[in-house]
């Protein structure tokens, strides 16, 4: 109850507090000051002053005032009644706060009202913008940045400010999520000094930067050179050189350069020294550089005098050295092994393989000369690292060469002794033990001096056979270690594609590579195919082979060289496939879509050229008229029907009509019983025309099966047991009647139980008397066995009516209906075509037309079951055609 | 306190040695030697002969351009027509000899003059300018020659010249004459802006002249062959 009330006076209060005259809303006080916008740590005191009328409305004074910051009041100890209508808050060392400061007042000792309130915000007044500096990029608009010191909670607008002394340029306000740069919006102009200051600005304050003053083009970050080439030279293979093009400031300041390049697998750049690249050039030619050896360089630039700043690096390029000759002789050696031949020995000589940094470029062959002792020499040329040949027991000297595309390295030479030949001086106090992970192999030199040492070993395995491996060392040391790799990297298959494998290694483990691995020879080959070789560097733990063949078997071994030999590892063997990752989808969708455009071309093709290819595929009918059965006739059939029957092969429009029988058998017949009437009318106007397309549609066969009444009643009866179509001639007008039917070929049965079921004729009175517009479906419908469908209609109308339309007739009207249900908007162009048919050959394109209209409503499928089926020759057969 | 330094003869020694060390540590500041206080004249100089072949060089490209939007035969590389109707563009060519003899402040002079009159007639230039690009060039232009304009007062300033005062009656101003025919107002297009080639090309010379005068005479020997290359 108590509360009811409370809120009765509380909305009653909100009437009053708030004096109303017109829009206009007093408010009961107000605080001082209006600003709300307080500094970080300062002392802030608001004072809310009440009105006279509010005071003595709701009797109070400064001492019912109090104070909330938000929903939070302020302690009383903070406020300070300064008189009857005023009450202070003070807030000492403000905090950060954003908050409503309200001044409420309590009435009648129990209502609290707020009534005044502002928003206090605390922070602080923008630093003196710092370390401002600008920077002109190439191409661009000065952008300048500063370091905005510390945060003042406070919306702070920071502007650039930049002018000449003759002008002053837009002002540049930093956007709100990058206060601390500003783009200009004036393009730079170089070589005149300008002025710019940045200027912070809140609502506590403003300041602005030191004022820098600076020519533009001191500031410029240059757009990178661009290499365009790294050549080597055939005279010195130590150098490469660059050229590249510059930025376009090239033609009014001077740049200077630097240069970085490395070698392709080195992580670390070596530089060209400053002092040569401190002018404006094109060119540069780097030198002490190794042979064959792939270096990379790159290049950047900046004004000559140091102000502004070097552009970006360009795009790093790569060139290799020109190969050298061969720098050190291949290591040398041989092993006689036992000849069956008395007095010679078959020697191999053996030597290593050069390290890349020895070769200096593609060792082509090696050069081994033998020679006899004060005899001529042998030469050979070998690529291999390996030469057997006979020798005598005398005494040779062997020297080694390896060649590259420049040149011969020094030769070894090798002193192959006579057979008998005892050493003197062995190597004594042979010991081998091993010392960090190596095996070290130590001796005592002989008293007489050396020239080299060869060291052979072989591992000692149950697995595998001893297989000697040397090493050479120079005469005058006499400890060494062992350093071929003990094996080889297994190499495995990373991806393979149809032309081409990554193939993918582990590094040997330090126990088993014996010392630096230098490189790492891929060998592949196909199972018939030349064995191909690859160096790679010994940092690479991948490779691709590329230009495979596809669906085909790869075999694939590495071996791992330090400065003293290889060791192969196990062989591998992968398939390429036979198509690559899409290849097939590839192939079939364009082959699909290719097809199918091609076969709607096509039939797109046929539909145009319709005509032609009707001409060409289906058979002409012979003329009915000129064969020799229409000579015998005696009814010469008057023009019309000649051209009719020509006109109309019969097995085709028997089709039709077969074709069409199950379309709507059900329709009733009274209800075409006036278009019949229209339609006989019609029937006389175009007898001759219209006869002949009855007379061939209804039809399935040509062959005529002839009835021998004169009446129309037999006439229809025959026609109505034979099951697929028959055309009643009847003589028309002046012409003697005679009934022909046509029925296909092979089927005699029907006919023959149309014969035995006179009741069928009703069926075709119906049709003939009371057909008329109706579709010949349903004729042929009837024909067939729907005999208990058909309308009830007497049979005395029915002969009235035909007898009233003769056969001719009734055969003109099938036809007319025929042609004018299946095709009615051909309806005038074939009248026309009738017309015009006599005229013309009878076989003309002009009948063509006119059936392949028919056709076109879809009938051909029924064409070409019937036609064949139905023709003239078991016409002649039967002997009875009577071409009316 | 070394042990010598009882001895009267080793005291003045280094009230000596004392005396010199303050001599040299004050010659930073004597005006004669000091590098790094007012740097004269030179290095404005150097920094407007700069200019105005960044400008020149700017200005080619932008005349091919407007010739271009002009339209043949402006834009043919060929095309030289007699300068007819421009008696106001002030003119770049002058006597060689005459050129020599110019002292300094008119020489200086000329430029500020020259460059004043050719910076209104291309801010006409640009007010009729029809595409946005082209407007936004000249605009750039203009600003430009405005700061080479600038950096010339700045020289005469710093070699105590004063400023031509512009004649009241004579102020430059630019209007499209209606009595010009199109051709003729894009001869006049075209005579502007091969003037102020012209012209750039003279303050270059003019500049480097002036530079190679206020560089210490150790060097004139270099200045006085130089200058027989013009």
């Amino acid at each position: 109850m108590f509360t009811l009330q409370t809120w009765i006076v509380q909305a009653l209060f909100i009437f009053l507090t708030t004096e109303s005259i017109g829009e206009l809303i007093v408010p009961c006080a107000h605080i001082h000051p209006e600003s709300s916008v307080v500094q970080l740590g300062s002392n802030f005191t608001a004072v809310c002053v009440l009105k006279e009328k509010c005071m003595n409305d709701y009797h109070v004074t400064a001492n019912e005032i109090f104070w909330k910051t938000g929903r939070v009041t302020v302690p009383y100890e903070q406020y300070a009644v300064i008189n009857r209508t005023a009450s202070s808050v003070t807030f000492p060392n403000i905090t950060l706060i954003n908050a409503l400061l309200t001044c409420n007042i309590r009435m009648f000792g129990q209502i609290n009202r707020s009534v005044y309130g502002i928003r206090i915000i605390s922070g602080l007044p923008p630093e003196k913008p710092k370390n401002l500096s600008c920077i002109v990029n190439e191409g661009k608009k000065m952008m300048c940045q500063w370091d905005p010191g510390r945060e003042t909670h406070l919306e702070t607008n920071y502007t650039l400010k930049s002018e000449w002394a003759t002008e002053k340029f837009d002002d540049c306000k930093a956007k709100r999520d990058t206060p601390t740069s500003c783009t200009v919006d004036y393009p730079p102009v170089y070589f005149v000094n300008i002025e710019v200051w940045v200027e912070a600005e809140n609502a506590l304050g403003k300041v602005a930067s030191d004022h820098i003053n600076f020519d533009p083009i001191d500031k410029v970050k240059l757009n990178p050179p661009h290499i365009l080439s790294v050549n080597s030279s055939k005279e010195l293979s130590s150098i490469l050189k660059l050229t590249w093009t510059d930025s376009r400031f090239k033609s009014f300041i001077t740049l200077k350069y630097d240069i970085q390049y490395r070698t392709k697998d080195a992580s670390t750049w070596n530089q060209v020294p400053p002092e040569d690249t401190s002018s404006t050039r094109s060119s540069f030619t780097v030198q002490d550089l190794k042979p064959f050896t792939e270096y990379v360089f790159r290049i950047r630039c900046m004004k000559e005098d140091g102000k502004g700043y070097w552009s970006d690096w360009s795009e790093e390029a790569s060139g290799i050295t020109y190969e050298d000759r061969p720098s050190k002789a291949p290591s040398f050696w041989y092993k006689i092994e036992p000849s069956h031949a008395h007095g010679t020995r078959s020697v191999q000589l053996k030597w290593k393989t050069l390290p890349p940094f020895e070769a200096n470029g593609k060792i082509l062959d090696y050069e081994v000369t033998l020679t006899k002792w004060k005899s001529h020499s042998q030469n050979y040329t070998v690529k291999d690292t390996k030469l057997t040949v006979n020798l005598t027991n005398d005494r040779y000297v062997a020297t080694l060469t390896a060649r590259n595309l420049v040149g011969k390295s020094d030769a070894s030479v090798l002193t192959i002794p006579a057979w008998d030949f005892q050493a003197t001086h062995p190597v004594t106090s042979l010991k081998a033990f091993p010392k960090d992970n190596v095996l070290w192999v130590e001796w005592t030199a002989p008293d007489e001096s050396v020239n080299r040492y060869i060291l052979e070993w072989c591992v000692l395995s149950d697995k595998s056979p001893c297989i000697p491996e040397w090493q050479q060392e120079d005469g005058t040391v006499h400890r060494t270690y062992l350093r071929a790799p003990s094996k080889g990297p297994t190499v495995r298959t990373k991806k393979v594609g149809k032309n081409e494998a990554v193939l993918e290694w582990d590094h040997l483990p330090i126990d088993a590579q014996n010392g630096f691995i230098r490189n790492y020879t891929i060998f592949y080959r196909t199972v018939i195919g030349n064995e191909i070789a690859v160096n790679v560097d010994s940092s690479h733990t991948e490779y691709t082979l590329s230009s495979l063949t596809s669906d085909t078997l790869y075999m694939v071994r590495m071996a791992a060289y330090t400065d003293e030999g290889g060791k192969d590892g196990p062989e591998f063997t992968f398939t390429t496939p036979k198509f690559a990752q899409g290849e097939i989808e590839a192939i079939v969708v364009p082959v699909c879509l290719a097809f199918l455009l091609t076969t709607l071309l096509g039939v797109l093709f046929c539909f145009n050229k319709r005509d032609l290819i009707k001409k060409h595929i289906w058979p002409n009918v012979p003329d009915p008229s000129k064969s020799h059965i229409a000579q015998w006739s005696p009814h010469t059939p008057p023009r019309h029907f000649n051209s009719k029957d020509q006109m109309y092969p019969d097995g085709n429009f028997t089709d039709v009509s077969v074709v069409e029988i199950e379309a709507n058998d059900k329709k009733p017949f009274p209800d075409d019983l006036k278009s019949l009437d229209l339609f006989k009318k019609e029937k006389v106007n175009t007898e001759g025309h219209s006869s002949g397309i009855g007379g061939s549609s209804c039809m399935s066969s040509s062959r005529p099966s002839i009835s021998s009444s004169d009446e129309n009643e037999s006439a229809q009866n025959t026609s109505s047991t034979v099951q697929y179509s028959t055309v009643v001639h009847s003589g028309y007008r002046h012409q003697v009647p005679s009934v022909q039917v046509f029925s296909r070929s092979e089927s005699t049965q029907p006919l023959l139980d149309s014969e035995e079921r006179p009741e069928d004729l009703q069926l075709v009175d119906n049709v003939d008397g009371s057909d008329g517009i109706l579709p010949r479906q349903r004729y042929f419908k009837q024909n067939c066995s729907q005999h208990e469908t058909s309308p009830d209609i007497s049979h005395f109308e029915r002969s009235q009516q035909v007898s009233s339309v003769n056969e001719e007739d009734f055969v003109r009207l099938k036809q007319q209906q025929i042609s004018d249900h299946i095709s009615q908007p051909y309806g005038s162009g074939k009248m026309k075509m009738f017309q015009e048919v006599p005229a013309v050959d009878a076989f003309g394109p002009g009948i063509e037309g006119q059936v392949e209209r028919f056709e076109t409503v879809g009938m051909e499928a029924a064409v070409d079951e019937g036609m064949p089926k139905s023709y003239l020759p078991q016409t002649v057969r039967r002997g009875g055609y009577m071409p009316q | 306190m070394l042990p010598v330094a009882g001895e009267p003869a080793a005291g003045d020694s280094w009230g000596m040695l004392a005396c010199l060390c303050t001599v040299l540590w004050q010659l930073p500041a004597v005006p004669a030697l000091n590098r790094t206080g007012d740097p004269g004249p030179g290095p404005s100089i150097q920094k407007t002969y700069d200019l105005t072949r960044y400008l020149e060089h700017q200005l080619r490209s932008l005349a091919g351009t407007y010739l271009n939007y002009l339209g043949p035969p402006f834009n043919e590389p060929d095309f030289n027509p007699p300068r007819l109707g421009v008696e106001t563009l002030p003119k770049a060519t002058v006597n060689l000899e005459v050129w020599r003899s110019l002292n300094d402040k008119l020489r200086l002079t000329q430029n500020y003059e020259a460059y004043s009159h050719l910076l209104c007639y291309l801010r006409g230039l640009n007010r009729q300018a029809a595409t946005a690009e082209l407007r936004r060039s000249l605009a750039h232009f203009c600003t430009s020659l405005q700061g080479l304009l600038g950096s010339i007062a700045g020289v005469m300033a710093a070699l105590g010249y004063p400023l031509p005062q512009p004649l009241p009656g004579t102020e430059p101003t630019w209007a499209p004459g209606p009595a010009h025919s199109d051709f003729l107002q894009k001869m006049d297009d075209f005579w502007l802006l091969k003037e102020l080639q012209t012209w750039l090309w003279r303050s270059a010379k003019d500049f480097n002249r002036l530079k190679k005068k206020m560089q210490p005479p150790a060097t004139a020997v270099t200045l006085h062959l130089e200058a027989r290359g013009f």
